[in-house]
């Protein structure tokens, strides 16, 4: 008796299979994160970057090196950036007591931020002598930058 | 003297023509985070345009014909098509991320929300396809571009240590914060960014459009020599301003205000006006030609009349098919998609459609038949393999590494 090969798959089978594979491959790829804790540490570490860089617009804006108009659109970017952190902190769905609290204190801390970004924004409007003063602005997110390092510490020790 | 002064202008526009978009955020984006570890394919990038754009300029001046005719013509219909699929979607990312870039530049001048911006700026790009003649358009907006040289007069005044930066380009390596992968990804972004497809069809329907001969060949030899290389380092020197004063501060860039705050931190004011003209300058030239290498790829595909050389009423699908661009970029960008976002998928997915636009461009620059004894020598098909291999790489690697590294996040 002849052997004959098996009938290979159809198609639309090995498609499907192949398919099924790919998808799979994506979703541990791109599923594969820590949890809230990874969430955090990416909202910490993009928010940071906004803090420093609003930071250096304040600076420049007092040595007169920038114009309100550039100063005023990068304060926007930065805090759109805080705000987008924020608001995926905010969409997480924590499993346990410890992720629910490190939401929590995420929250606290992105709330500070835009609160000293507020401040800085409030400053630069009133950047002929009237209060808040830049270096006030200044201030408030160098709290929050301090605020955010602790934070990042807390999230990278885990 | 003419002929000299004429060299010198070829060759300021393609520097001032070079920068877009693409290289303003992914080389300030790659200098935020890895510092000039990755200079080196910015070289690997210049080089590989420069022999493309010399191959599709000489096609063209020898033929008559722009490359993406001549592709249609000696490949057929079905290569043509896979040609025109994939630079014509890249294209209109292009365009969409350009006319973005206008917008947000505005808006760093004028405070005046970007979104207000982006329907002025299509309609000014339209204007001028429309009413400008093509050599002033060209040497207008690639003269502006060259104010972005601030970007390598802030180097120097931003003091840095010489040697480190030497160090970082001569002996790259991946920074400890980031991963192996994401380090790929944007190498294979910034190669994308400086290989734009768009680049070879606007060089080559621009030499048609400015009727370039065989004796014309030496000219653009040298643009392209001189200019493309000069431009690249203008590429650099962004990266270099931004590793100097954002890397240090842990700032990633995801914004173009973030761009141009090293320019400001060493120039000041004058240098802040510089940046700002040259932002919307380069953004601007390179919004006129994506549409214009729409309407070229399209016009050139369909076989319909084109160039900016006959009157609009005279080739009507031309001008039709550019304005229906624009306003697919304007209904993009209306959405309120980031621009900045647009423009890093646009270089990657530059990069994955690469072997499709150079691959035929290698192939008609050997064919005897279009070019007589101006194929190709020997040393550059050589060359042009080597690039050939190292563009299927960078496209087949592109998605893998956007995926693995949740697109360089």
């Amino acid at each position: 008796m002849l052997n004959t090969p098996a009938p290979a798959a159809s198609f639309p089978a090995r498609a499907a299979k192949l398919l099924s594979l790919a998808v799979l491959s994506l979703a541990v790829l791109t599923g594969c994160s820590g949890g809230a804790s990874q969430s955090v540490s990416t909202a910490v570490k993009d928010s940071s970057s906004a803090v420093a860089t609003a930071r250096i617009v304040l600076r420049q804006d007092m040595d007169g090196k920038l114009t309100k108009a550039a100063a005023s659109t990068s304060l926007e970017d930065e805090l759109k950036e805080v705000q987008t952190s924020r608001s995926t902190v905010l969409k997480l769905s924590p499993a346990s007591q410890e992720d629910r609290d490190l939401q929590k204190q995420a929250l606290d801390v992105l709330d500070q931020c835009a609160a000293g970004f507020a401040t800085a924004r409030a400053a630069l409007a009133a950047n002929d002598g009237g209060t808040p003063s830049l270096s006030h602005g200044d201030k408030a997110l160098a709290d929050a930058q301090d605020a955010l390092k602790q934070l990042g510490d807390k999230v990278g020790s885990k | 003297m003419k002929r000299l002064l004429g060299v010198a202008l070829g060759i300021l526009t393609a520097i001032g023509g070079f920068v877009d978009i693409g290289d303003l955020v992914t080389n300030a984006v790659v200098g935020s985070r890895f510092g000039l570890s990755l200079v080196w394919v910015v070289v690997v990038g210049v080089v590989g345009i420069v022999l493309f754009a010399n191959m599709s300029g000489r096609v063209a001046a020898v033929s008559g014909r722009a490359t993406f005719e001549v592709i249609r013509e000696r490949l057929g219909p079905r290569a043509g098509l896979a040609n025109l699929s994939a630079s014509f979607l890249i294209n209109l990312m292009t365009v969409t991320a350009e006319i973005g870039g206008v917008a947000l530049a505005l808006q760093l001048a004028s405070s005046v929300y970007y979104l207000l911006w982006i329907p002025v700026a299509a309609v000014a790009v339209w204007l001028v396809i429309w009413r400008v003649r093509f050599s002033i358009m060209e040497n207008v907006t690639g003269l502006l571009g060259l104010t972005l040289v601030i970007f390598a007069v802030a180097v120097f005044l931003l003091k840095p240590d010489w040697g480190s930066l030497a160090g970082q380009v001569l002996a790259p390596s991946v920074p400890q914060q980031e991963t192996v992968w994401s380090y790929s990804y944007y190498a294979i972004a910034l190669f994308g960014a400086a290989m734009t497809p768009y680049e070879v069809f606007f060089f080559s329907s621009g030499a048609v459009e400015e009727k370039w001969g065989v004796k014309d060949l030496a000219q653009s030899r040298i643009n392209v020599l001189i200019g493309f290389p000069l431009g690249g380092l203008l590429s650099i020197s962004i990266a270099v301003c931004a590793a100097l004063v954002l890397l240090p501060a842990g700032i990633s860039v995801t914004s173009l205000s973030q761009v141009i705050l090293p320019v400001a931190e060493g120039a000041g004011k004058l240098g802040l006006a510089f940046v700002l003209v040259g932002i919307v300058a380069a953004t601007f030239g390179a919004a006129l030609e994506t549409t214009l290498s729409s309407g070229y790829t399209l016009a050139q595909f369909f076989g319909w009349s084109w160039g900016k050389f006959r009157r609009p009423a005279e080739a009507a699908r031309f001008h039709l098919s550019m304005i229906v661009c624009l306003l697919v970029g304007i209904g993009v960008l209306a959405t309120g998609v980031d621009p900045v976002l647009v423009t890093e998928y646009s270089v990657v997915f530059s990069a994955i459609a690469l072997p499709l636009t150079y691959l035929p461009i290698l192939i008609v620059a050997n064919d005897p038949q279009y070019m007589r004894e101006h194929v190709n020598g020997r040393a550059v098909n050589a060359l042009g393999m080597v690039y050939l291999v190292i563009i299927l790489v960078a496209s087949i690697a592109a998605i893998p590494l956007m995926i693995v590294t949740g697109a360089g996040s």
